[in-house]
């Protein structure tokens, strides 16, 4: 903290400053370590402004209405993302609480920088392309999923060319970035549950191609949290029609047979919340009741001794015995 | 990442796996080689098959550990999967846990009336203090400080290991997180009061009573209620006054060697009342730590002194689930106790817990097992070789959530009534339903003990509460009724 007492910076100064030193950073001249250091100092003294800190309460609701103001005003908040790669370890965390913080703000049921956002999805698209570089992935991931919790936003995410970029970060080699990228993806599936329902009906076949590709990943992790998500999806009743056009293609039903016969009991049980689906639809197509029918007596069979263990859980036992109930009875359709 | 911009490889096959240094429920640490960088490096392996908490818990675990880059919190270089495993690459800190370097030290001389001198105990305190201020500043809580999650390197390092069970925990106007804890997260000779009764929720200052009775830990050689079962644990922690250095003595004096600013230091971290205890910045401003020296002093006092690397490969992999562990509620609701590393002799056969006597009871493959079962024979010399028996007591919490208890039942050693009282101490069970759940355990436990011929003893017995509201009860869903359940 400053040598006398509180910090005298106005938020106008402050931002000033701030930019000044990122713009610095930016150009990369030989002055790079003392803006570096810049950065450092300013953000904090923003950070503490929002916060504040164990000694200072946070400033008034006018200050921060200053600082969000000249913050919009001034695009730094889009500087900054786009320059977090520069920003130091520490720095860049807080580049992060600053931005969530202002993105929360609210004055009566208005979200500001919500709407400003709005003006400049870019700040959208950069932060999603954050995914492409290690050592800023998952500040970016913080950022996103703050945002992906106003619909406005989730909305144009979904509906960006970029959003299928997340099937490719979902399955990136280091763990806590694929992880990461899977949270935001996940949020921006099932958060809003209208918006999801009306993308996913909107773009299914885009949208479920690419997840076939997930469902078939080398990565253990992947296939298990695709399968599982796969699974929450069809059984959102917002996501009725989805799951109707889900379980009428036969090449679902297959691979979702195959994933039964895996050898993770995690990725088993999973799909068998998936299969049930199929099986429980009272108006099966042709393509599925051939395939069931195919199989029905190794199917009874496969049912009666899956998962036996799990005789605490009450609901799976119900559903199990309802699946093999109506797998014995299936005839074939008349037509 | 922590690291300046160098990257690790995340390829199986650019990673060379030497010796297990430590073994989990769900996890294997190995000593590594990266071939590519030419560096050492710990890995721990978890297999995702038997992790049962969900993938967030995981990721947030990791997240944890990658926002930190602090000398004295665990490095983490990266992570990716192999197969239906996670490995994760951290630093290798060669000199072990603060509590493998407690065991040997009191294995190899007299430690009775201390272990560590007081310089020693300032110099690795003061570095933990200065990774939990770092942590604190970041939003977290470790909730998890103790000895055996004191790492060492080799060049006198002090790292925080471990963040299983760290959560975080926003500073400030941040409206996204809540401002206090409600889980039920720690192990329980290290827990703070106000984590176990739950009511408050709780913050950092938890950090710092588990940080007090690691001083303890670091004088004494264990935890002040380390003879305890975890149940009684928390009720000695709630209801008696804060345990201090002498609180596990066995005799007058023993530990008279400590100075009082050391005692002060302790009683200041111990206070009940979680406001009062310092922050970690204001503790590292107390006279005690002006004893610290540097690392150079520790590797002379802890690293020559510890076990060599190869005593814990073996140590590791003869640990035996034992007392000390996690009583965890897991996201579901359910709480889990989840047993972890202990300190066993290991020399002493006799100490390991007769884990497997449940598999005994099922499958009589020797005579004299029949002797392990006497029940009543309480006062046994060796109170450890009583069968335990695992239990799992399934009700509504105050809420109208259903939730798991799950405890030992050690026969012979245990007594219904006992562990009722305990969990009505821990504040899992409304004390009007002591009597009603101590006599449905002692049923359950004595027809599993001694089945009446021809008859198969049940496993499982439903009950009605005293302390049922006066709404519609129902038996099957549990409202206004408590099943106790024997597991395997």
């Amino acid at each position: 903290m400053p040598l006398f007492g509180k910090s005298q910076k106005s938020p106008a100064e402050l931002v000033r400053s701030l930019k000044d030193a990122v713009t610095a950073l930016e150009r990369g001249d030989k002055k790079a370590e003392k803006a570096q250091e810049d950065v450092s100092k300013n953000l904090v003294l923003i950070k503490n402004m929002l916060y504040g800190t164990s000694d200072a309460e946070p400033q008034t609701d006018i200050i921060v209405a200053q600082l969000a103001q000249e913050l919009y005003n001034t695009n730094l908040l889009l500087l900054l993302i786009q320059n977090l790669n520069r920003i130091d370890f520490e720095g860049k965390k807080d580049v992060a609480q600053v931005f969530n913080n202002v993105l929360r703000r609210q004055i009566g049921t208005r979200s500001p920088t919500v709407e400003y956002i709005c003006t400049k999805p870019e700040i959208l698209f950069t932060l999603m392309s954050g995914y492409e570089h290690q050592e800023i992935a998952s500040n970016c991931g913080t950022m996103l999923r703050e945002c992906a919790r106003y619909e406005a936003l989730a909305k144009i995410m979904l509906y960006s060319d970029d959003f299928y970029n997340f099937f490719r970060y979902v399955e990136v080699s280091t763990f806590d970035i694929a992880s990461d990228a899977f949270s935001t993806f996940k949020e921006l599936l099932t958060r809003h549950k209208m918006l999801c329902a009306e993308f996913l009906e909107t773009n299914y076949d885009k949208v479920f191609s690419h997840y076939q590709r997930l469902l078939n990943s080398e990565n253990y992790v992947t296939r298990r949290q695709s399968l599982k998500l796969l699974g929450e999806l069809l059984l959102d009743r917002h996501n009725f029609s989805i799951m109707t056009r889900y379980i009428t293609n036969p090449d679902n039903l297959k691979l979702m047979m195959n994933m039964l016969k895996e050898k993770s009991r995690n990725i088993q049980f999973e799909a068998f919340h998936v299969f049930k689906v199929f099986v429980a639809n009272p108006n099966k197509p042709k393509p599925i009741l051939d395939i069931l029918l195919r199989n029905q007596d190794k199917l009874v069979d496969f049912l009666t001794k899956f998962h036996t263990d799990r005789s605490e859980d009450e609901q799976f036992n119900d559903e199990k015995a309802y699946l093999i109930k109506q797998i014995k009875e299936l005839k074939p359709s008349e037509h | 990442m922590a690291g300046s911009g160098h990257t690790w490889p995340n390829s199986q096959d650019d990673y060379e796996l030497l010796d297990v240094i430590g073994v989990g429920a769900t996890a294997v640490v190995h000593a590594a080689y990266c071939r590519p960088r030419n560096e050492k490096c710990a890995i721990k392996r978890i297999n995702l098959e038997k992790w049962n908490t969900s993938m967030d818990e995981l990721l947030k675990e990791i997240q944890a550990m990658s926002s930190c880059n602090h000398e004295n919190v665990v490095t983490y270089y990266t992570s990716f999967v192999v197969k239906e495993e996670l490995w994760l690459v951290l630093r290798l800190l060669e000199g072990g846990s603060l509590l493998d370097i407690i065991k040997h030290k009191m294995r190899i001389s007299n430690c009775k009336h201390g272990v560590f001198d007081e310089a020693t105990i300032a110099t690795v305190l003061k570095e933990v203090l200065k990774g939990l201020e770092y942590f604190h500043q970041n939003g977290q809580i470790h909730r998890d400080i103790k000895a055996g999650n004191i790492l060492l390197g080799d060049d006198g390092i002090v790292q925080i290991a471990d963040f299983g069970v760290s959560a975080w925990l926003a500073t400030g106007r941040d409206l996204s997180r809540q401002k206090v804890r409600h889980t039920f997260v720690g192990t329980p000779c290290w827990m703070a009061p106000e984590v176990m009764e739950q009511n408050h929720g709780y913050d950092f200052k938890a950090d710092i009573w588990s940080f007090g009775i690691t001083a303890i830990e670091m004088a004494t050689g264990t935890a002040p209620y380390h003879k305890y079962p975890p149940m009684k644990v928390l009720m000695l922690t709630l209801q008696n006054d804060p345990p201090t250095l002498d609180t596990g003595a066995e005799e007058k004096d023993q530990y008279k060697a400590y100075g009082k600013t050391f005692r002060k230091m302790i009683f200041e971290c111990l206070q009940k009342d979680p406001a009062k205890r310092p922050t970690a910045t204001e503790l590292l401003k107390h006279s005690f730590f002006k004893k610290a020296r540097d690392r150079k002093y520790l590797v002379s006092t802890l690293v020559t002194i510890g076990p060599s690397m190869e005593t814990r490969v073996h140590k590791a992999s003869r640990r035996q689930p034992g007392a000390s562990g996690r009583l965890h509620r897991m996201e579901t609701g359910e709480w889990v106790w989840e047993s972890e590393e202990e300190d066993d002799d290991e020399d002493d056969a006799a100490r390991d817990r007769p884990m497997n006597t449940l598999e005994r009871a099922d499958s009589s493959d020797s005579d004299d097992d029949r002797a392990a079962f006497t029940i009543g024979s309480a006062g046994a010399p060796d109170a450890r070789q009583a069968p335990l028996i695992n239990l799992v007591l399934r009700m509504r919490n105050a809420r109208n959530e259903l939730n798991d208890i799950r405890f030992e039942f050690a026969a012979g050693k245990d007594s219904a009534d006992g562990i009722a009282t305990e969990l009505v101490g821990a504040g899992l069970l409304d004390a009007r339903d002591a009597d009603v759940t101590a006599r449905q355990l002692q049923r359950l436990v004595d027809d599993f003990l001694f089945p009446a011929a021809g008859a198969t003893a049940p496993r499982s017995l439903t009950f009605r509460l005293n302390s049922a509201p006066p709404e519609p009860e129902d038996e099957q869903s549990l409202i206004g009724f408590a099943q106790i359940s024997i597991v395997d």
